[in-house]
């Protein structure tokens, strides 16, 4: 139970009488891992997250952040978040900003310039908000987040609006926070960027939870693809070999459950048997695939 | 909490709309409780006599502006210090800060009754320097109101822009926003409370009515600090000729004005959900 960061247990949010926006969602986030929220536009993520923040309230279900309630002000002086786009203060700069929020976190002020260092704002630092990029309101979110150094931290797609470049940068950032002390609950639509920076991965559509594990996991084990002639008996010959998982006609080849182990049995058994093997390679699905499937957004 | 109030204070403190609501109210204070009168004594009107923007009377002097002008001055103080939040989305980035949602409330709130303090002082020095000066051009005797007077002109200064600032939060809180609950406001002020109270003398029923105005009350808080119904009778949008009620009846509905008006809020900011 100390091991669970974050807790949510049938979490629904429904918006009047229309479908819910997040529908029975049951998760688990263990300390210390960057666990990485993963699904469409639309799909919950935002809504879940800012219950999880006590900015919104749950239909029913139940949900505990560090052991407390969500938005009790135990939960929140151990979190920091950026929900959607980072908001501050226009006319003030991007330290008195973060001044600001420490004086009502009951964070000391020497707190600030460290945050600003760390997402390398700090000469950047007197300059009014509204006078910055997206891609240094995006750090300076970071920062805000990062004042009361918390055990938990809440990132709402942190990598928007920013160059490749700043992705990069920001996806080396959040694997340098998770391998620390800190928890990282980051919500994201971009495969890329989940499967680079999370030790964990859940998969939601349309407000449920679909998937859930490593991505390794979630990719699942590994599978050969090949293409013979005759392919039907190639397909007859695979389904009698031992060892050999389900066999499955696809774009005219042939997906076999069995790891790259099996290769020398699989290409002996069908020259054996007199079929001509033009190509043979371990595949693994990717995480897109993965993903489209999960969430039922995969073409016919 | 003191954390949460210093916050607030550097936010207001460097927030150009404080500046330009502090600036405004005070040059319109001083243009129509001493420029205007000051001319029309020098251009020989019998209804303006020298003594009204001599210093012996800068309490009555300075008051009679603070339920109307003061008043919509201070709705926007109380919009803006709540509303603003929605439209910047700060709102979020504040409640997801250690404090629970009534503590930023309640912060938000200090900061605003801080605020409204220079609101009064600087409009009360204002108009002392200025009443002096035209004291001195006369040359007229130099006689200041008791520090008792100062101290209550004062207080009431506080307490309707304070109810008037309470009225802008709760519209800000309702409409989640500024543009809306200023424009209300506004209308309210101008078009509700000004038009049923021009009509109260007429319409018997709107006088007790009236009565429980934020204008009646404001009127009758300053008529008890020596403003005279009289000159409160003819000040354009802002006038107001009765009913008057008590100078105590007014401190109690002023007062019960704020409390209900913040609570109301601080239940709406609790209850909703932020997005």
């Amino acid at each position: 139970m100390d091991d669970l960061v974050v807790e949510t247990r049938d979490l629904t949010k429904r918006y009047g009488n229309h479908v819910a926006a997040v529908d029975g969602l049951t998760m688990r986030v263990r300390r210390g891992e960057v666990y990485g929220f993963l699904g469409p536009n639309g799909a919950g993520k935002t809504t879940t997250l800012r219950m999880l923040l006590g900015l919104v309230r749950p239909s029913s279900g139940q949900a505990l952040v560090l052991g407390s309630r969500p938005g009790s002000p135990e939960a929140l002086a151990r979190t920091g978040a950026l929900i959607e786009t980072p908001t501050f203060y226009p006319f003030l700069s991007g330290r008195d900003n973060l001044r600001v929020l420490a004086r009502h976190s009951g964070v000391r002020e020497s707190r600030v310039p460290a945050a600003l260092d760390e997402v390398g704002l700090v000469e950047s630092a007197g300059r009014r908000f509204e006078t910055y990029s997206l891609g240094m309101k995006q750090r300076l979110g970071i920062a805000a987040a990062l004042v009361k150094d918390p055990d938990l931290l809440v990132l709402d797609e942190p990598t928007n609006g920013m160059d490749p470049a700043g992705m990069a940068e920001m996806r080396a950032f959040v694997r340098g926070l998770g391998r620390g002390r800190r928890t990282v609950l980051l919500s994201s639509h971009l495969m890329t960027e989940v499967e680079q920076t999370c030790d964990r991965v859940g998969v939601i559509s349309r407000g449920r939870l679909v998937g859930e594990g490593t991505v390794d996991e979630l990719r699942g084990g590994e599978q050969l693809w090949l293409r013979a002639d005759p392919v039907e008996r190639a397909e007859q010959v695979l389904r009698a070999l031992r060892g050999i998982g389900q066999v499955a006609r696809v774009d005219g080849g042939l997906r076999v459950a069995a790891g790259a182990a099996a290769a020398p049995a699989v290409a002996r058994a069908l020259v054996e048997a007199g079929v001509a093997l033009a190509e043979l390679r371990p595949e693994r699905a990717s995480l897109e695939t993965v993903f489209l499937e999960l969430t039922g957004e995969a073409t016919a | 909490m003191r954390g949460s109030v210093a916050a607030e204070l550097l936010v207001a403190r460097r927030r150009p709309s404080t500046w330009i609501l502090l600036g405004t109210w005070t040059l319109l204070a001083l243009v129509f409780a001493y420029a205007v009168p000051y001319v029309q004594y020098l251009n020989g009107s019998s209804r303006r006599p020298l003594d009204d923007v001599l210093p012996q009377h800068l309490v009555a002097q300075l008051m009679a502006g603070f339920p109307f002008f003061g008043g919509v001055f201070a709705l926007q103080l109380g919009v803006l210090a709540l509303g603003s939040e929605y439209g910047w989305g700060t709102l979020r980035t504040l409640l997801t800060q250690r404090p629970g949602r009534l503590s930023i409330f309640a912060a938000k709130m200090a900061g605003l009754a801080l605020t409204l303090v220079p609101f009064v002082l600087v409009v009360d020095a204002a108009g002392a320097l200025a009443s002096y000066g035209i004291a001195l051009r006369e040359g007229a005797g130099v006689s200041w109101p008791s520090a008792w007077l100062l101290l209550r002109g004062l207080g009431a200064g506080w307490l309707i822009l304070a109810a008037w600032a309470a009225f802008g939060v709760l519209l800000a809180a309702l409409s989640r926003g500024t543009s809306l609950a200023i424009g209300i406001g506004i209308l309210y002020s101008l078009v509700v409370e000004g038009l049923l109270s021009a009509l109260a003398s007429e319409v018997g029923l709107l006088d007790r009515l009236v009565q429980l105005f934020l204008r009646a009350n404001g009127y009758s808080l300053v008529a008890a600090l020596g403003v005279s119904p009289a000159d409160t009778g003819d000040r354009g949008p802002g006038s107001f000729s009765g009913p008057f009620v008590s100078g105590g009846q007014a401190l109690v509905v002023l007062s019960a004005y704020l409390v209900v008006l913040l609570a109301a809020s601080g239940w709406l900011l609790q209850r909703r959900d932020v997005t």
